[in-house]
C-alpha cells in the first residue's frame, strides 16, 4: 500500500496550482459577476494542455489516467469552480469517443479539443429526463445515410459555446428492455436546425456555460454514431464511474479552497484582542473541515485508482466518493462563510462564491439521492 | 548549436521563521527554481524552437531534492539535465561564485556549449556574480543583465540589450561562444504543459560527481564562509495611510510636520 503521490503527480499538482493562482484566481469574481464564459483563460490553459489531460497522446492530449486528472480537477476547483468547470469540461463527452470512437471520429473530434480549437459537451438530460436517464425522448431516425434528430436537451454544460455534443438519442423505440434502443450520436452546433439558449441566473458556477439545446430536424451523417446502435445507454454507464469520480474531485477541490481561505482568515481576523483562530470554536471547525476533506480526498483517489486497477469495486466507490465529497464541499464552504462572518456574505471574499458553487456537485452527474441508490443497489446485489 | 543553462534551486523563507545555527530552519523554507533562471530557461527554449538543431542542456549544483525543480525545466523544453553533487558539497556548506564557476567550467569543458545562459542572480544569496565569473574562468565573451536577446546563430553573434543603472540600456553585439546573464522580464516564462511533464519523466537527468568532472574536494575550498545568521533589528516604522488622495495627503502633511521634516 502506498499513500504517496509520485514525483510526476506532485509536479502536475504544483504546476496546475501555479497556473490557477496566476490565471484563474485574479479574474474569478469578474467572470462570476458577468456570467460569461472564460475564453481568455481557456486560451492560456490550452497552452498548458489542460483541456486534453485525458485525451490520448496521438490525438494531442497528455493521456493522463483518472488519478492524475482528479489531481488537476482538484487544484483547479480549489481556485474557482466556475472557471475550472469551463476548462475541464471542454472535453466533456470525450470518454465515449476515446473508448468507442472510430479512428476517423477520434481525429475529427478529439484532436480539435486537445488543441483548443473546439469545445465539446455531453447532452443527456432533457426537460423531462433527469435522474431517470432511461426516459430520454430525443429521437434520431435513420433517413438514407443520415440521422434526423428531434428533441430538446436541458442543462447542457457548454451548450451555447460548444462545437459538438455527444447526445443520447432514442434510435430504436421498439427495442425490448428499458435500457436498450438508445444511441450516442455526435451533433455539431453548426448544423441546420440546431439551436441553443443560454440559461442564466444560476446560483453558482456562473462562468460555466449552461444551455438548452433544441434539435429541429437536425441532420448529421450516419458516421456520427458513436459505438453500437442501441447500446448508448450501456456505453454511457461505463463512464458514469469516471465522471462521478471527477465530480468527487471537484468537491474535494472546493472544500480545499474553502478550507485554505478559512484558515488564512482565522489567523488574520482579530476580535476580543486576538485572532479568531485562537478560539476553540473556530479551531474545531477548521479541524473538522480539514479532516473531512482529507477523508473525501482519499475516497476520491481510491475511486480514481480503481478506474485503472480494480474495476469490481469502482461503481460503489465512485458513488461513495461523489456523494461524500460533494457533501463535504457544501459543508466546508458553509463553515468557511461562517468563519468569515459578515465578510463571507459578500463577494469581496471568495468563500461567498464557493458557498454558491459547492451545491452543484450534489446535483449534476447524478444527485446525492441517486448515488445512495447506487451504493445500496451494489450492496444488495453483491449480498454484503 | 548547444545552449547550456545554469540553474539553481533556491530557498524562500516564510514571513515568520526561526533561525537554526547558520541558516534559516528548514521547516520554514520552500524550495523553488530561482526566478531569474526561469527566464534563462525560457530564452533558451525559445531559441531552440526558432532554430534548427539546437540542444538545450541545464546544469545545476544541488542535492537530490533539486531534481524536482530540474524536471520542471525538462518539462518546459530543456532536452537534458546535469546535476552536479557529491557529499563533499554538503560538507563545505557555502560556495562562493568563484568556486561555483570552477565547478561549472568543468561541465562547460565536457559539454562545449556555444552559448551559456545564467540568471543575473540567485534569489537566496544574491551574489549576482556567478555568470560573469564563469565567463572569465572559461574565457568566453560575456554580457551581464541582458533584457533582450537576438541571436544570429549562423554568424555566431548575439545582439543584446543590457540594462544599466538609471534606466539606461546598452546595445551590444557579442560573439559566441558567450555567457549571458539573463534579467527577469526578457520574456514570459511558460507553464510546463501536461504533455511536457509527462515527457520530462523520461528525459535524461545525469548525476556528475567531482570525480566525473576531474575535480577534487580541495577544489571546493572557498575563501568565503558564513559566520552568523540573524534577523536585523527593524530600524523604522512604516505608516500606511488608507483612504482618498485628499485625506491621505493631509495626514501625510501633518506627519511630516510632526516629525520635523517640514516646518510650519
Ligand atoms: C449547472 C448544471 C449543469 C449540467 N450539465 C449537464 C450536462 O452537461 N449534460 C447533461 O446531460 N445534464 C447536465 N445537467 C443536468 C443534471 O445532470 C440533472 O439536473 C440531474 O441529473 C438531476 O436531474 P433533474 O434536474 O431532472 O432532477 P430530478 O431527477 O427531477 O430530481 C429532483 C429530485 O428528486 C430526487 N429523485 C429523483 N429520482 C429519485 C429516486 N429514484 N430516488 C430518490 N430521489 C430521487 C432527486 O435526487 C432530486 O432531489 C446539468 C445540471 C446543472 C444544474
Amino acid at each position: 500500500m502506498d499513500f504517496e503521490l509520485s514525483e510526476e503527480q506532485q509536479q502536475i499538482r504544483e504546476e496546475v496550482r501555479r497556473f490557477a493562482e496566476n490565471e484563474i484566481k485574479p479574474v474569478a469574481t469578474e467572470y462570476d459577476e458577468e456570467e460569461k464564459f472564460p475564453f481568455e483563460v481557456l486560451e492560456a490553459a490550452t497552452e498548458m494542455g489542460l483541456n486534453g489531460a485525458s485525451i490520448p497522446i496521438e490525438y494531442g492530449g497528455a493521456d493522463y489516467s483518472a488519478l492524475e486528472t482528479a489531481i488537476i480537477v482538484e487544484e483547479l476547483f480549489a481556485a474557482d469552480p466556475g472557471i475550472a468547470l469551463s476548462l475541464t469540461a471542454t472535453a466533456f463527452g470525450s470518454d465515449a469517443l476515446i473508448e468507442y470512437g472510430t479512428e476517423e471520429q477520434k481525429e475529427r473530434f478529439l484532436e480539435p479539443v486537445a488543441t483548443g480549437e473546439a469545445i465539446m459537451g455531453a447532452a443527456i438530460s432533457e426537460p423531462d429526463t433527469g435522474s431517470d436517464v432511461s426516459s430520454v425522448s430525443t429521437s434520431a431516425e435513420k433517413d438514407g445515410d443520415e440521422w434526423v434528430i428531434n428533441g430538446n436537451k436541458m442543462w447542457i454544460t457548454n451548450g451555447s459555446v460548444g462545437d459538438y455534443f455527444v447526445a443520447m438519442c432514442e434510435t430504436d423505440p421498439d427495442a425490448e428492455g428499458r435500457y436498450n434502443g438508445f444511441s450516442q450520436i455526435v451533433i455539431e452546433s453548426d448544423r441546420d436546425g440546431f439551436k441553443s439558449e443560454k440559461i442564466t441566473g444560476k446560483l453558482g458556477i456562473r462562468a460555466s456555460d449552461t444551455a438548452e439545446l433544441i434539435f429541429d430536424d437536425v441532420r448529421v451523417p450516419e458516421d456520427n454514431l458513436v459505438g453500437t446502435r442501441g447500446m448508448g445507454f450501456l456505453q454511457l454507464m461505463q463512464f458514469f464511474d469516471i465522471t462521478r469520480t471527477m465530480v468527487a474531485a471537484q468537491g474535494v477541490g472546493i472544500a480545499k479552497g474553502a478550507n485554505e481561505r478559512a484558515l488564512e482568515y482565522a489567523k488574520e481576523r482579530e476580535q476580543f484582542g486576538r485572532p479568531i483562530g485562537d478560539f476553540q470554536a473556530i479551531q474545531h471547525k477548521l479541524a473538522d473541515m480539514h479532516t473531512q476533506t482529507e477523508a473525501a480526498r482519499q475516497l476520491t483517489y481510491k475511486s480514481a485508482w480503481s478506474v485503472e486497477n480494480a474495476d469490481d469495486q469502482l461503481t460503489t466507490l465512485a458513488s461513495m466518493a461523489k456523494e461524500y465529497a460533494s457533501r463535504v464541499a457544501v459543508d466546508c464552504a458553509n463553515e468557511a462563510v461562517q468563519i468569515h462572518g459578515g465578510s463571507g456574505y459578500v463577494n469581496d471574499f471568495d468563500v461567498e462564491r464557493l458557498y454558491r458553487d459547492a451545491k452543484i456537485t450534489q446535483i449534476y452527474e447524478g444527485t446525492s439521492e441517486i448515488q445512495k441508490n447506487v451504493i445500496a443497489r451494489e450492496l444488495m446485489d453483491k449480498g454484503f | 548549436m548547444k545552449i547550456l543553462v545554469t540553474v539553481k534551486e533556491v530557498a524562500e523563507a516564510e514571513d515568520d521563521f526561526d533561525i537554526d545555527g547558520l541558516d534559516i530552519d528548514e521547516r520554514y523554507l520552500e524550495f523553488d527554481l530561482n526566478e531569474w533562471d526561469e527566464y534563462a530557461i525560457e530564452e533558451a527554449v525559445q531559441i531552440k524552437e526558432d532554430g534548427d538543431d539546437v540542444e538545450v542542456v541545464s546544469v545545476t549544483i544541488g542535492p537530490e531534492r533539486a531534481e524536482e525543480t530540474i524536471r520542471m525545466g525538462l518539462a518546459k523544453g530543456v532536452d537534458r539535465a546535469i546535476r552536479v553533487w557529491d557529499d563533499a558539497f554538503a560538507d563545505v556548506g557555502m560556495l562562493d561564485p568563484k568556486t561555483k564557476a570552477d565547478v561549472l567550467s568543468a561541465v562547460v569543458e565536457d559539454e562545449q556549449p556555444d552559448l551559456v545562459l545564467t540568471g543575473v542572480q540567485a534569489g537566496d544569496d544574491s551574489f549576482g556574480a556567478t555568470g560573469v565569473t564563469l565567463a572569465e574562468t572559461i574565457d568566453f565573451e560575456w554580457g551581464a543583465v541582458v533584457n533582450a536577446l537576438d541571436l544570429d546563430a549562423g554568424a555566431g553573434v548575439a545582439s543584446v540589450h543590457r540594462e544599466l543603472e538609471g534606466g539606461i540600456e546598452e546595445l551590444t553585439d557579442i560573439e559566441l561562444p558567450a555567457v549571458l546573464t539573463i534579467q527577469t522580464g526578457i520574456n514570459e516564462p511558460r507553464y510546463a504543459s501536461l504533455r511536457g511533464i509527462r515527457q520530462a519523466q523520461s528525459k535524461p537527468l545525469d548525476l556528475h560527481e567531482l570525480d566525473d568532472l576531474g575535480l577534487e574536494e580541495s577544489d571546493l575550498e572557498s575563501p568565503l564562509s558564513r559566520t552568523a545568521m540573524y534577523e536585523p533589528e527593524s530600524e523604522g516604522d512604516a505608516t500606511v495611510f488608507e483612504g482618498s488622495a485628499e485625506e491621505t495627503a493631509t495626514e501625510l502633511a501633518s506627519l511630516l510636520r510632526d516629525v520635523g521634516v517640514v516646518e510650519g
